[in-house]
C-alpha cells in the first residue's frame, strides 16, 4: 500500500533519514518506534506526502508520491489519507462535532450531512452526548477521540498516527488505541503509528525500528 | 525587579523582541501624530500672528493719531490669480516717520512695488498682461517671510502717491501696523477663527489618537501567552504579583521610551512634508511646525507614563498564579440594549426634522448631542452588530472557512471590533462631514466649470466705491483690447436701475439693467420675456438663484426703463471660454477702468471664498480618514497574528492532513475582512443618515450623492487595510509548516 | 544463568586456564556470587567429556598445567546459544546482560541480538495484547501484569542498546 525505498532527507545540515526502507500492507497496522530524534516522525511526514524525501522515493498504491506538487500532495492528502497527532489539533471555536465534520465540509459535503456523519462517530468512540463541547471543555481522552474520528470519518485509505497516545495516562492512552484498532480493521484502513511506547507498539500487526534515520530490520542469519 | 524587567525586555528571546518592536513602532506613529498636530496647532497660531498685519486700518488702535508718526495711506483689497487669493495693499507715506510693515525695509514710494516670493516668481514667468500690468511701477524688492502667512502667499505692497490715496473712499490714515492675533481682535476680518482650529485640530488628534492607542492596546497582546506562561513560572519560583505587575510594566514602558523617541524622529523627518498640507488652506513655513518646551516635555513624559498605565490594566485581564494563567472568563456576549444610544441619536435628529430650534445655541445643542449620541451608539453597537453578522454567517456557512470565521468573531466579537472601532469613528465623522459639506455647497450651486458663473468676470462701478468728485466710468472707457482678448466671446455693459430698485432687498429685480438686443449675444445668461425691450438684471448677469436653476435658464423681469443709453454704467461683464489665460488678461485689463476699486471676478470666485473654510474642515476630515484607515488595518494586522498564534497548532495539523493553505487563508481573511467592511458600511451609513437628518432639519436640503473624490479616499483606505492584511498572509504559510506539528 | 555456556564463550576468546576463567567470570557475571573452583573444573571436565573443549597440557609443574580450548562443536554451540532469543519471561537481564556482554566481547553484533530479543519480546506482548482485548477483566489484569515486566525488559533493552558503545569499552581488555 505505502512504500519508501532508501528515503534520504536532511534540514539543513542535520540529517534526519539517511536511506530509510519501508513497506506497509494494505490493511496492516505498523508500528514505526524508535528513540527520539531518531527520525521516525520525519519517516512519517515523508510517507504520508507532508515532506518530500532529498533522495529515495515513496510509493502510495504503485504511485510514486515524492515526484507530486505540494497541491497533489495536499489533495491526497485529504482525499486518501487521516491523521491522528498527539495534541492540539481541535479548532477551538468549533464544537466537537464540527471538528469531526471538518474533513467533510472540505469535501464539499452539505453541512447538515456532515454534521449527521460525524455524529455517528460519536457513539462509535464512546462520546455520546459530547457533540456540542468545545475543545477546551473536554478531556485530554474525549479530545483525542474527537481527533481519531475526524481522522477516520472520510474512511481514507491511510491513517497516520503520531505519538497519538502521547500526552495520555495508559489507561486512557490504550482506550483510544483500542478504538483506534478496532475501527481501523472495521474500514480496513492501512495504519501507520508512530510511537515509542511498547505498549502502544503493541496493538500493531509488526513493528519496525527507526534508529539513526534508518529502518533497522534485524534479521539474523 | 527593574533591572530584570530591562533585561527581560531587551533579552527575552525572539517574540519579546518581536513585541518590543510593534509596541514601539505602534508608540512612535502615535507620538508622530500626536507632535503633528500638536505642531500643527503651534503653527495655526503662528500663521495667525503673520495674518495679523494685513487687519491694519480695521484694528481701531491702529487708525488713532499718535505724536510723532506720519500716517500713511492704506488700501487692502483682494485679487485673486488663477484660483488663488492675491492679497493686495496700496500704500503711500504721508511723511518719513511712516508706520513699516514687518518683512520689507520701507513703504514703497509712488511707482514701486514688493511682492511675495511666491508672486515675485510669477512676475517672472506668467506674461504681464495676464498680471503683471495689475501693478504700476517696478518691483523694487520681496516681502520678508516675517510678513507671509505661507511660503505660498500672493501679496503685493504698492506704493501710490497719497494725493490719489486720500480720495478713495475705503483708503484709511494708518499710524500703526496690527501686531497682535487677529483672533483676539473683535473687527478683525482678515485670518482664522483661532479658537475654531483649536478645537478641530484637537478633535481630529483624539480621532487620530484613538485609533492608535487601539493598535497599542493590540500589539501588547502579541504572544502574550507566552509572555503570561514566563511570569507564571516566575510566579512558581516565589515571584510576588506585584514584582509580576512591575516587570510587565518596565517591558511596557521600555517599548513606550523607544518608541517616544522614535516618534520625534518620524515628526522631524515628516515636518517638511507636513508643512506641504494646507490645513488651514494655506502651507505652513516647517520652521512655523515648531515645539514648545511644555509640548516637548509632555509628551516624552505622558506617553510612557500612559504605556505603563495600560501594560497594569493589560495585566488585569488575567490572573497569573504559579501554576498557570487563568483567563478571565469568556466575554459575555453584547446585549442588543447597546443598540439604545445609536437608536436615539438617530431618534433626535429626526424629531428636529421641520422643527428646527429657533436659535443659533439650540441648534448647536440639538445636533450636537444627537451626533455625539450616534457617535457613542456606533461604537457601543459595533460589538453587538458584529456578532450578530458574524452569527448569521457561522449559521449559514457551508463552507469551513467561514464557519470557522464566524465562530471566531461570535466568540469574542469584542476583541474583533476592538480592532476596528477607531476606523467607525473616523469613517462615520468623515462621512457626516463630507455629506453634509458636499450637500452644503451643491446647494450653494457651486457652478459647473463650463458655466458663465464660472467663465465670466464682473467689474461694477458701485457709487459708493467711487472716488470723491471723480467721474464714474463709462462705456468710452472700456478698454479697447478687451474684445480682441482671445478667448473672450462677449462683453456686456450693465446700465444703474432705479436707486430704489437696487437698494430694494424685497425686490427680486436687480440693481441693473440690460437690453434685450445685448443680452441675446450671450444667452448663458439667461433670457428676456417676450416682447420685453429691457430687463431687470444683476451687476453680474447672474445673481441669487434657487437651486437647480442655471443662469442659462433664467429669465430676467422686464423692465419699463427707455432711457438705457444715457443712464449711468454699472457693470462690465465679460464672457471668456474659460481658460486660465484669458480670464487673467480679462481681469488685468478691466481692472484699469477702476484701478482702486474692487478687482474684477467671477461669480464662482465669490462662492469658493465663502465655501473656503468648508472646503478646508473636508480636506481636514480627508487626513483623518487617511491617518486612520491604515492604522485600523495594523490594529488589525496584529489582531490577525496574535489570532494566528493562538491557534498555531490546530492550523498547521489541518494543512498536514492536507487542507489547501487557501481555506486557512479564507479564514484569517475572513475574520478581519467581515468586521472590517460590516463596521465600515454600517458607519457610512449612520454617517449620511446623520448629514441627511441635519441638512432636512437645519436647511430643508436633500442630501446629494458624496463626490468621486470621497468614495476613492474611503475606498483606497479600506483597500489599504486589507493590503496591510494581505501583508500577514505569508507569516500563516510559516507558522503552520509542519515543524509546528511535531510532537514536542 | 547458564555457567557452561559462559565458561565456553569466555573460552571462545582465547584457551585459558580454569583460573583465568574462574577469574573473568567473576569479574563480569558473578557479581558478589564467586563461582567455587570446584564447579569450574568441574563443568570444564564435563564440557571437555562432551567433545565442546579440549585440554592442552603445559609442562611444568602445578594445577595450571591444563589450558583449556574450545572445539568446533562448542563455538557453534555458543553461537547458536547467543543469537537464540530468550524465551520472553521477566527476570532475564542477567541472561541476557551476560550474553551481551559475551557479545561485544567476541565482536559479535550485539545490537543485533537485541533487535533479535526485541522483536521476540512484542511478539509476546501482541499475544498479551490480543488476550487483553479479547478476554475478561481477569484475564486482562494478568496480560498486563505480563506486559508491564516485558515492557520493563524493554526498556532496559533500549537502554543498554543506546550505550552499547560505551559498554564495549568497559569490557574491553
Amino acid at each position: 500500500m505505502i512504500e519508501a525505498r532508501d528515503v534520504k532527507l536532511s534540514f539543513g545540515e542535520t540529517p534526519a533519514l539517511r536511506g530509510a526502507t519501508l513497506a506497509v500492507a494494505e490493511g496492516e497496522i505498523l508500528a514505526v518506534m524508535g528513540p527520539s530524534g531518531s527520525g521516525k516522525s520525519t519517516l512519517l511526514h515523508c510517507l504520508a506526502g507532508i515532506l518530500v524525501p532529498d533522495a529515495g522515493e515513496v510509493q502510495f498504491a504503485g504511485q510514486r508520491i515524492d515526484t507530486l506538487d505540494e497541491g497533489a500532495r495536499s489533495a491526497l492528502r485529504r482525499d486518501r489519507f487521516g491523521f491522528v497527532f498527539q495534541f492540539g489539533q481541535l479548532v477551538p471555536e468549533l464544537t466537537a462535532v464540527e471538528n469531526v465534520a471538518l474533513p467533510l465540509l472540505l469535501a464539499g459535503t452539505k453541512r447538515r450531512a456532515a454534521v449527521a456523519e460525524a455524529s455517528a462517530w460519536f457513539d462509535r468512540l464512546d462520546l455520546d452526548g459530547l457533540q456540542q463541547r468545545r475543545s477546551g471543555e473536554l478531556s485530554g481522552g474525549q479530545a483525542q477521540r474527537v481527533a481519531l474520528a475526524r481522522g477516520l470519518v472520510s474512511r481514507p485509505k491511510v491513517l497516520f498516527a503520531d505519538e497519538p497516545t502521547g500526552s495520555l495516562d495508559s489507561l486512557t492512552g490504550e482506550h483510544v488505541m483500542d478504538l483506534l484498532v478496532s475501527s481501523a480493521r472495521e474500514q480496513g484502513t492501512t495504519v501507520v503509528v508512530v510511537t515509542h511506547e511498547a505498549r502502544v507498539a503493541a496493538y500493531a500487526d509488526r513493528e519496525v525500528i527507526v534508529r539513526d534515520g534508518k529502518v533497522t530490520t534485524a534479521v539474523l542469519t | 525587579m527593574i533591572g530584570l524587567g530591562l533585561r527581560l525586555a531587551v533579552a527575552g528571546g525572539r517574540e519579546a523582541a518581536a513585541r518590543l518592536v510593534v509596541v514601539a513602532a505602534a508608540v512612535a506613529l502615535g507620538t508622530g501624530l500626536l507632535l503633528a498636530t500638536l505642531a500643527g496647532i503651534n503653527a495655526t497660531k503662528t500663521q495667525n500672528l503673520r495674518y495679523a498685519w494685513l487687519n491694519t486700518g480695521i484694528a481701531e488702535y491702529t487708525t488713532t493719531p499718535r505724536a510723532g508718526v506720519d500716517p500713511a495711506w492704506w488700501l487692502i483689497r483682494g485679487d485673486r490669480f488663477r484660483g488663488q487669493e492675491l492679497g493686495r495693499i496700496d500704500v503711500a507715506a504721508t511723511g518719513p516717520a511712516a508706520p513699516v510693515p514687518a518683512g520689507i525695509p520701507a513703504l514703497p514710494g509712488p511707482g514701486e512695488f514688493y511682492a511675495s516670493p511666491a508672486l515675485h516668481d510669477l512676475l517672472r514667468t506668467v506674461p504681464a498682461d495676464e498680471l503683471g500690468d495689475r501693478f504700476p511701477g517696478r518691483e523694487v524688492g520681496v516681502i520678508g517671510d516675517a510678513a507671509l502667512p505661507s511660503p505660498d502667499s500672493l501679496l503685493v505692497v504698492v506704493g501710490q502717491s497719497p494725493e490719489t490715496l486720500a480720495t478713495q473712499p475705503f483708503a484709511q490714515q494708518v499710524t500703526a501696523v496690527l501686531t497682535t492675533d487677529p483672533a483676539g481682535c473683535m473687527r478683525c476680518i482678515i485670518g482664522l477663527d483661532n479658537t475654531m482650529f483649536t478645537v478641530s485640530l484637537s478633535v481630529i488628534a483624539a480621532a487620530l489618537i484613538f485609533p492608535v492607542l487601539i493598535f497599542i492596546g493590540t500589539a501588547t497582546r502579541l504572544s502574550a501567552a507566552r509572555r503570561e506562561q514566563r511570569f507564571a513560572a516566575m510566579r512558581l519560583v516565589g515571584a510576588t504579583p506585584r514584582q509580576i505587575t512591575v516587570l510587565a510594566t518596565v517591558e511596557s514602558t521600555v517599548a513606550a521610551v523607544a518608541g517616544t523617541l522614535l516618534g520625534f524622529g518620524v515628526f522631524f523627518a515628516a515636518r517638511p512634508g507636513l508643512a506641504e498640507i494646507p490645513f488651514t488652506g494655506a502651507t505652513f513655513f516647517p520652521s512655523d511646525l515648531v515645539l514648545t518646551a511644555v509640548n516637548v516635555a509632555a509628551v516624552a513624559v505622558g506617553i510612557p507614563l500612559g504605556a505603563a498605565v495600560a501594560a497594569r490594566l493589560a495585566l488585569r485581564r488575567v490572573r497569573i498564579s504559579p501554576l498557570g494563567v487563568t483567563r478571565r472568563a469568556t466575554p459575555k456576549p453584547p446585549r442588543a440594549w447597546r443598540l439604545i444610544p445609536l437608536v436615539a441619536g438617530v431618534a433626535e435628529l429626526a424629531y428636529f426634522v421641520g422643527r428646527r430650534p429657533e436659535t443659533t445655541d439650540g441648534q448647536t445643542a440639538a445636533y450636537l448631542i444627537g451626533a455625539v449620541l450616534m457617535l457613542a451608539g456606533l461604537v457601543l453597537a459595533g460589538p453587538w452588530l458584529t456578532m450578530r453578522v458574524a452569527r448569521l454567517v457561522a449559521d449559514r456557512a457551508q463552507r469551513p472557512a467561514a464557519l470557522i470565521a464566524g465562530r471566531r468573531l461570535a466568540d469574542d466579537p469584542m476583541a474583533a471590533f476592538r480592532a476596528v472601532s477607531g476606523l467607525v469613528v473616523a469613517l462615520f465623522v468623515m462621512t457626516a462631514a463630507s455629506g453634509a459639506i458636499t450637500s452644503f455647497v451643491a446647494e450653494r450651486a457651486r457652478p459647473a466649470g463650463d458655466s458663465v458663473a464660472a467663465t465670466s468676470l464682473t467689474q461694477a462701478f458701485w457709487p459708493e466705491r467711487l472716488a470723491e468728485g471723480a467721474e464714474p466710468p463709462t462705456v468710452a472707457d472700456i478698454p479697447a483690447g478687451l474684445s480682441a482678448v482671445p478667448g473672450v466671446q462677449a462683453v456686456l455693459t450693465v446700465r444703474e436701475n432705479d436707486r430704489q430698485v437696487a437698494q430694494n432687498m424685497a425686490d427680486p429685480s436687480g440693481p441693473g439693467l440690460i437690453s434685450c438686443a445685448d443680452l441675446a449675444r450671450a444667452p448663458g445668461f439667461g433670457s428676456c420675456p417676450p416682447g420685453a425691450q429691457v430687463v431687470s438684471v444683476w451687476q453680474d448677469l447672474i445673481g441669487p438663484r434657487d437651486p437647480g436653476v442655471t443662469p442659462a435658464e433664467t429669465i430676467w423681469p422686464a423692465s419699463t426703463v427707455t432711457d438705457l443709453d444715457s443712464r449711468r454704467l454699472l457693470s462690465v461683464v465679460v464672457q471668456t471660454d474659460g481658460s486660465d489665460a484669458a480670464k487673467e488678461r480679462v481681469r488685468t485689463l478691466l481692472a484699469t477702468m477702476d484701478p482702486f476699486g474692487e478687482p474684477p471676478a467671477s461669480d464662482a470666485e465669490h462662492q469658493a471664498s465663502s465655501t473656503l473654510t468648508l472646503v478646508q474642515f473636508q480636506r481636514l476630515a480627508d487626513v483623518v480618514i487617511l491617518a486612520s484607515l491604515p492604522i485600523a488595518g495594523c490594529s488589525l494586522a496584529v489582531s490577525v497574528i496574535a489570532g494566528l498564534t493562538d491557534r498555531k497548532r490546530p492550523f498547521s495539523v489541518l494543512r498536514l492532513t492536507g487542507v489547501r493553505i487557501r481555506m486557512l487563508r479564507s479564514v484569517v481573511g475572513l475574520e478581519t475582512a467581515v468586521p472590517l467592511l460590516v463596521v465600515a458600511a454600517v458607519a457610512i451609513g449612520a454617517g449620511l443618515l446623520a448629514a441627511s437628518l441635519f441638512l432636512r432639519a437645519q436647511l430643508d436640503y436633500p442630501l446629494h450623492g458624496l463626490g468621486a473624490g470621497y468614495y476613492a479616499m474611503v475606498g483606497g483606505g479600506l483597500v489599504a487595510s486589507l493590503g496591510i492584511i494581505a501583508a500577514t498572509l505569508p507569516l500563516l504559510r510559516r507558522i503552520t509548516g509542519p515543524e509546528t506539528a511535531r510532537n514536542e | 544463568m547458564s555457567v557452561p555456556l559462559t565458561l565456553l564463550g569466555l573460552l571462545e576468546r582465547e584457551p585459558s586456564h580454569g583460573y583465568d576463567l574462574k577469574r573473568d567470570y567473576d569479574a563480569f557475571f558473578g557479581r558478589g556470587k564467586p563461582l567455587p573452583f570446584g564447579q569450574v573444573y568441574a563443568t570444564l571436565a564435563r564440557l571437555a567429556r562432551d567433545g565442546k573443549v579440549v585440554i592442552a597440557v603445559e609442562p611444568g609443574d602445578g594445577p595450571e598445567r591444563k589450558r583449556y580450548v574450545i572445539t568446533e562443536t562448542g563455538a557453534s554451540e555458543v553461537n547458536a546459544w547467543l543469537v537464540e532469543p530468550l524465551e520472553p519471561e521477566p527476570h532475564l537481564q542477567t541472561v541476557l546482560f551476560a550474553k551481551v556482554v559475551l557479545a561485544l566481547m567476541l565482536n559479535r553484533p550485539a545490537e543485533e541480538y537485541l533487535d533479535t530479543q526485541r522483536r521476540a519480546h512484542l511478539a509476546r506482548m501482541r499475544e498479551l495484547t490480543e488476550v487483553k482485548r479479547g478476554g475478561n477483566l481477569v484475564d486482562a489484569l494478568l496480560a498486563d501484569h505480563g506486559l508491564f515486566h516485558l515492557e520493563a525488559d524493554l526498556r532496559w533493552i533500549d537502554t543498554t542498546v543506546a550505550r552499547l558503545d560505551a559498554l564495549a569499552k568497559a569490557v574491553a581488555r
